[in-house]
């Protein structure tokens, strides 16, 4: 009865997660009529994407996304390699592990809203400038502005990057770096040869894991955007809800072909999937 | 980065002459360590302080201006005036409750068996997608398959589906940390001295995986309750929590004070939810 049971609950996750992601795709190519789809084939939806105003929002997205991940990849690698490695106490080890979790589980939203009293032209960065005498005027830029949204997304999307390298570098043997150690490889070396290969799963893992969340976006571009940085995530939202079912399905098709294209690279690399990382997440 | 392995120590016991060369972490390596902190630990800050800043405004007289105070706890009595926030917060625990007890059943029901079928690996890549698939991707496929495809009309089950959708993997993560760690030969066991399927999962499997069922279900609830990307697309014309609080702050209304107050209250029931969940997973473990 177990079996049965588990059966029915993966084919009602096929239904309603596998087969709706999946149907984006074949959505793109319709024809709209009447505010729903009609049999006819098109590529009209793709060619509205690589329109002028909306080709600027794939760019701008890309950009930031694409910015901010390599950011993230710069802090996370060195952090995780120091955390898996240099330290020692199981307590400390832990405790960020659990800073870096709880995150996840806090709204998103809340979390954002305050960086508006923060940098707004009244906000507390200002203010203080203008108490020093730094400035004679307030600074505008701060907020409603790219430097606000890139802002509000790096603590947000630290966590998907630190934790799949974590993992992937407190998996490798101690005694291989030992070993390169002992065989005269300078540092530089051990981390070029042993160390970084080894972790490659999780540095693909938590570059995708990063990457493409933050082409979705939807909450911090909005609040600290002021619909002045629109990305993505926003146009896909904003598009359903003006009816323009198409387009919205393949800017979304857009997002998941990077998505399996960054997939495919794991693969490629041979560095394993992503099951591997969450196999070692087990032990 | 000196760890100091077998290998290490066997040199120790060597003739001078074939000692192999043993680099220590040089002190331009704890530099770089400590540089690699430095980075981390500035991110975790840069996740806190935004939480610390919300709690102390909150408190202020302007919340939105720059500096905090004068003190005043102005904002959280208009909380008790002005009720409007009372209805979607039921709404929305409720939505969180049936979404964190779905979580715990169904994930209970693929932890406890995934491990042992051929096809793992696939299946977990597939219950794990709504990780790395961007909120509002799921909640436009859901929205033109469920809406739009089959004509159906959205409200309470859409947005209960899409929350358990993005609750699962966390549950399933939470669940599998004790399942994994759960010895099947103690079932064995039980079966050598009689007992049934039923009485061997109620009297010794359940009780040792009983952290994380608790955790799956206070995971479910928690991210049901501050989910925002997806209930837009799904909710018909129903109102969450998040959803209020984003109507109010996006508005430019003078309400947005009542929502830094609101949202402390949340952040604040929120993280001892979390931290009663942390201490169910791994908190007893390391006490034992």
């Amino acid at each position: 009865m177990l079996r049965t049971t588990l059966i029915l609950f993966i084919a009602v996750w096929a239904v309603f997660v596998v087969v709706p992601v999946a149907l984006l795709a074949v959505w793109s190519f319709l024809e709209m009529k009447d505010y729903s789809f009609s049999p006819g084939l098109s590529t009209a939806a793709y060619a509205a994407v690589f329109d002028s105003g909306r080709y600027e929002v794939t760019l701008r997205t890309l950009r930031i996304a694409g910015l901010v991940t390599a950011i993230e990849l710069g802090l996370a690698l060195p952090f995780a390699l120091w955390l898996a490695k240099a330290v020692r106490s199981s307590l400390l080890k832990a405790m960020v592990l659990a800073l870096l979790t709880v995150p996840f589980f806090v709204s998103l939203a809340s979390r954002t809203i305050v960086w508006r009293s923060v940098l707004s032209r009244s906000g507390l960065v200002n203010t203080a400038l203008l108490h020093f005498g730094i400035i004679e005027q307030p600074i505008d830029w701060l907020l409603f502005s790219e430097f606000s949204v890139h802002l509000g997304l790096l603590a947000p999307s630290f966590p998907t990057m630190v934790l799949p390298i974590f993992l992937s570098i407190s998996l490798i043997d101690d005694e291989l770096i030992e070993a390169a150690r002992d065989l005269g490889a300078p540092p530089a070396k051990v981390l070029g040869d042993v160390i970084l290969p080894l972790a490659l799963p999780g540095i693909i893992a938590g570059l995708i894991f990063t990457f493409v969340p933050l082409l979705g976006e939807t909450v911090v571009p909005q609040l600290l955007g002021g619909g002045r940085v629109s990305m993505l995530g926003a146009s896909i939202t904003s598009l359903l809800q003006v009816l323009n079912y198409p387009v919205a399905a393949a800017l979304s098709t857009l997002v998941l072909g990077i998505l399996a294209a960054l997939f495919l690279a794991l693969r490629l690399i041979g560095g394993g999937s992503i099951a591997a990382v969450f196999e070692g997440m087990k032990r | 980065m000196s760890t100091s392995g077998t290998i290490g120590r066997r040199a120790e016991a060597m003739p001078p002459e074939v000692r192999p060369v043993r680099v220590r972490a040089g002190q331009m390596e704890r530099r770089l360590g400590r540089l690699a902190a430095l980075g981390g630990f500035g991110m975790i800050a840069l996740t806190y302080a935004p939480m610390l800043w919300l709690g102390i405004m909150s408190v202020s007289a302007d919340p939105l201006g720059g500096m905090p105070g004068p003190f005043t706890l102005e904002w959280y009595d208009r909380l008790f005036t002005d009720q409007r926030w009372v209805g979607p917060m039921l709404a929305s625990m409720g939505c969180g409750a049936v979404v964190g007890l779905a979580c715990a059943a169904s994930g209970l029901l693929v932890a406890r068996t995934l491990p042992q079928l051929r096809a793992r690996g696939a299946l977990l890549v597939a219950f794990l997608a709504p990780l790395f698939i961007p909120g509002v991707l799921l909640g436009a496929g859901l929205f033109l398959y469920l809406r739009v495809f089959l004509g159906l009309r959205l409200g309470w089950w859409s947005v209960f589906l899409a929350h358990f959708v993005w609750a699962y993997p966390f549950a399933l993560l939470a669940l599998l940390v004790t399942t994994t760690r759960f010895d099947a030969r103690l079932n064995d066991a039980a079966a050598d001295l009689g007992a049934g399927p039923w009485r061997r999962f109620v009297d010794v499997e359940f009780p040792l995986i009983m952290p994380g069922v608790v955790s799956a279900a206070l995971f479910g609830f928690l991210l049901s309750f501050n989910e925002l990307a997806r209930t837009i697309l799904l909710r018909g014309t129903a109102t969450t929590l998040p959803l209020f609080e984003w109507a109010q702050a996006t508005s430019h209304s003078s309400n947005v004070p009542l929502i830094f107050a609101l949202a402390t209250l949340v952040l604040l029931a929120s993280l001892v939810l979390i931290g009663v969940s942390f201490w169910l997973l791994f908190g007893r473990e390391a006490g034992k």
